[in-house]
């Protein structure tokens, strides 16, 4: 099945999540899905992929491409090719916000600041090194200590008045930091919000790395945290483009390049009666 | 599922793989047994109770030791070759051991764990023996003149100290003024006599020509070589195989086997292009590189280049012994033309030079990118790495910034370092219209 008709998987095996998204050939996202990662990545790659083609309703017969990204993505051993996250992320933001020349991708362990051209193609990135501070696990480590869950996380750091000073160098050392300051009476959102804040300095101080040319777009899993979306407007003095489906840029773009390498079309957006706020599956 | 994958694939196993045949490859063949019969001469020589130096890579006075007949050993390069062989991490943890900071040049920690008394002097090539003098020409690196105190903590080895002033003055590219000259000059002078004390041996202006003859002839042969980087395609890598073919002109120039030995790979590099022979199978991208090599991984790290089919055209490391591009030996001022070529290493140069000297390679060369190793444990090379970036992104050039370490296994991450190599290829590919 070829032409507009075919349909590409996109699959991104994270560090925590693997994120896969099936698209038509004309752009048109027919389905997402997400799970775990865990320690068995060709399976989880593999569980997703029939995930997403019962949802999608299709057989194997229908998908004329299968690409992986994500750091498993050279396990992901019945897919046809594979792309780093860093192109990907490129493509997706494109299609998403196809202004876009600037991507913040913030996901479990790494975090990228990318520069686009106007089709999408990475120009230059870069990323943090050996390091966790600044990524979705200092976020993680600083609810534990909170005891807070990721989703409550995201929502009562807005309620922050007066933000804590964290000094972000060190994963572990800011959940002592997160500590120190619960002894010393702070408020629990003026704490959350404060490590925020620390999270966002590293992310701008990585996208200035590269040069923050608007519009920019944040993506990957830590998009969907509201408190950390306002942390990193605000240290950037600038909106940022956030979705639903940013968490899926990795599997999106992925699923983009597919479509460009199988039709040799140059620039893919989002169709534009798609464009509607959207409620998307998550795990 | 339909396999209807279009569109050649890019990378490829089988390039990362890749191995020159062996009829071109004699080259380095023929240079790990003359290294192995260097570290046996040492190895021989002190047995005999003859004085052993210990010297530095960056401008290494070679030829005036040669003279005095006193071999040379240079811990930068056993310990690029310990860690080369995979045994770095032992000699890192027992000098930590012993209170080196795990902050501190791993050059440094290796090579003074490596010999008495706290490791063994036995390195994958042989016995490296402890040292009686150790020639601390001071260029580049602040770190030299802490790491040769070492030394002399640790068997009390006798220090010559020979200062060597910065290239300074930019506006008048390359230019050194006649005083630095002089003042290095004056100190090889002052080195001379009291080797001519420690020795007995007379000094010979004469016999230091003729040393000197032998070393310029290997130098334009080792230019050459480099120079066959600029061939579209490459018949070399003129980073990763140049710094295989660097061990020689840094160890044991200033002899007629050396001098044939640069004859003999230039003659090799010749056959290759007319055979249409690379060090890749195909020549899909050229790239110049800045920066020390991962050594511990050396092989594994140069694959990730090679699965792209990309090939270094040229590279500012394999001149960290003199930047051969710009300096010629002269045999007719036998002090003076050693003491420009000290002047003249790499890291003496201002950061300037260096940035244009990286803009002419990817000019000359006709590079599609530039990547940048920074290492943890050297600054001196490191530093200004970050501005070099900027600088060539700013001139559409597309450059990679990656780091582990030169000799530490503990920096090198596979995983981090392949994704930002392969998504800097993805971009090239794009750029280059690739698909």
């Amino acid at each position: 099945m070829m032409g507009e008709e075919g349909y590409v998987i996109g699959v991104d095996s994270g560090s925590t999540y693997t994120k896969g998204v099936v698209m038509q050939l004309d752009g048109r996202i027919v389905a997402t899905d997400i799970t775990m990662t865990g320690i068995r990545i060709l399976e989880s790659a593999n569980r997703l992929y029939h995930a997403l083609l019962e949802k999608a309703g299709l057989s194997e017969s229908d998908i004329a491409y299968v690409v992986g990204t994500g750091y498993g993505r050279y396990q992901i051993t019945f897919g046809h090719v594979q792309v780093t996250e860093i192109s990907a992320h490129g493509l997706a933001a494109h299609y998403l916000f196809p202004r876009t020349h600037t991507v913040l991708d913030m996901g479990g362990q790494d975090t990228k600041a990318i520069r686009i051209n106007d089709k999408g193609e990475v120009i230059d990135f870069a990323m943090n090194d050996k390091c966790a501070a600044g990524t979705g696990r200092f976020i993680e480590a600083a609810a534990r200590a909170l005891g807070l869950d990721l989703r409550q996380a995201s929502e009562i750091a807005l309620n922050a008045r007066r933000p804590v000073k964290i000094t972000s160098t060190c994963t572990v050392f800011a959940e002592t930091e997160v500590l120190e300051h619960l002894a010393a009476g702070e408020r629990l959102e003026d704490i959350l919000y404060g490590a925020y804040l620390g999270i966002a300095t590293r992310s701008v101080g990585l996208l200035r790395r590269v040069g923050v040319e608007p519009e920019v777009t944040f993506q990957g899993g830590v998009s969907l945290n509201k408190g950390m979306v306002k942390a990193v407007e605000e240290t950037l003095h600038m909106k940022v483009n956030t979705s639903p489906l940013t968490m899926y840029g990795g599997a999106i773009g992925a699923a983009l390049y597919g479509i460009k390498r199988l039709t040799g079309k140059e620039e893919i957006v989002m169709p534009t009666a798609d464009r509607a706020p959207r409620e998307v599956e998550s795990a | 599922m339909s396999a209807t994958a279009k569109g050649r694939a890019l990378m490829s196993e089988e390039a990362a793989q890749y191995r020159v045949p062996k009829e071109y490859n004699q080259a380095v063949v023929l240079q790990s047994q003359l290294v192995r019969k260097y570290f046996e001469d040492v190895a021989a020589a002190a047995a005999k109770g003859k004085k052993i130096a210990y010297g530095l890579v960056e401008a290494n006075p070679i030829e005036i030791l040669r003279l005095f007949d006193i071999p040379v050993v240079y811990p930068e390069v056993f310990s690029l070759q310990i860690s080369y062989k995979g045994g770095a991490l032992p000699l890192m943890l027992a000098a930590e051991n012993e209170g080196y900071s795990t902050d501190c040049c791993s050059y440094v920690k290796s090579g003074v764990a490596a010999i008495p008394p706290i490791g063994t002097g036995q390195t994958p090539l042989g016995y490296v023996p402890k040292p009686d003098i150790a020639v601390l020409t001071y260029s580049g690196c602040q770190i030299y003149i802490h790491w040769w105190e070492q030394y002399h903590y640790w068997t009390g080895a006798k220090i010559f100290t020979i200062d060597i002033p910065y290239v300074r003055d930019y506006e008048r590219d390359h230019y050194v003024p006649r005083h630095d000259v002089r003042y290095v000059a004056d100190q090889l002078m002052n080195v001379i006599s009291q080797l001519e004390q420690l020795t007995g041996i007379r000094y010979s202006e004469e016999k230091l020509r003729e040393i000197l003859t032998y070393t310029a002839d290997a130098w334009d042969h080792w230019r050459m070589a480099l120079e066959m980087g600029k061939r579209v395609p490459t018949p070399l890598d003129g980073y990763f195989e140049a710094i295989y073919y660097m061990s020689l002109i840094t160890l044991t120039r200033g002899d007629k086997t050396t001098a044939d030995y640069y004859r003999f790979l230039v003659d090799e590099l010749q056959r290759r292009a007319e055979a249409g022979i690379g060090p890749t199978p195909e020549e899909q991208f050229r790239l110049v590189f800045e920066g020390v090599p991962n050594y511990p991984y050396y092989k594994d790290w140069w694959s990730l280049f090679k699965r792209w089919n990309a090939r270094g055209v040229a590279g500012t490391y394999p001149k960290v012994a003199g930047v051969v591009d710009y300096f010629r030996f002269n045999p007719d001022k036998p002090i003076e033309t050693i003491a420009e070529y000290m002047i003249h290493a790499y890291c003496n140069w201002n950061m300037l030079m260096r940035a244009d000297l990286l803009k002419y390679y990817v000019d000359a060369y006709k590079a599609d990118g530039v990547v940048i190793h920074s290492i943890k444990s050297c600054r001196s090379f490191s530093m200004g790495q970050g501005d070099f970036k900027e600088y060539f992104v700013g001139m559409n050039i597309p450059t990679l910034m990656i780091e582990s370490d030169h000799v530490d296994p503990r920096y090198y991450s596979e995983a981090q370092m392949r994704n930002r190599i392969d998504a800097f290829f993805e971009s090239l590919a794009l750029r280059k219209g690739l698909k």
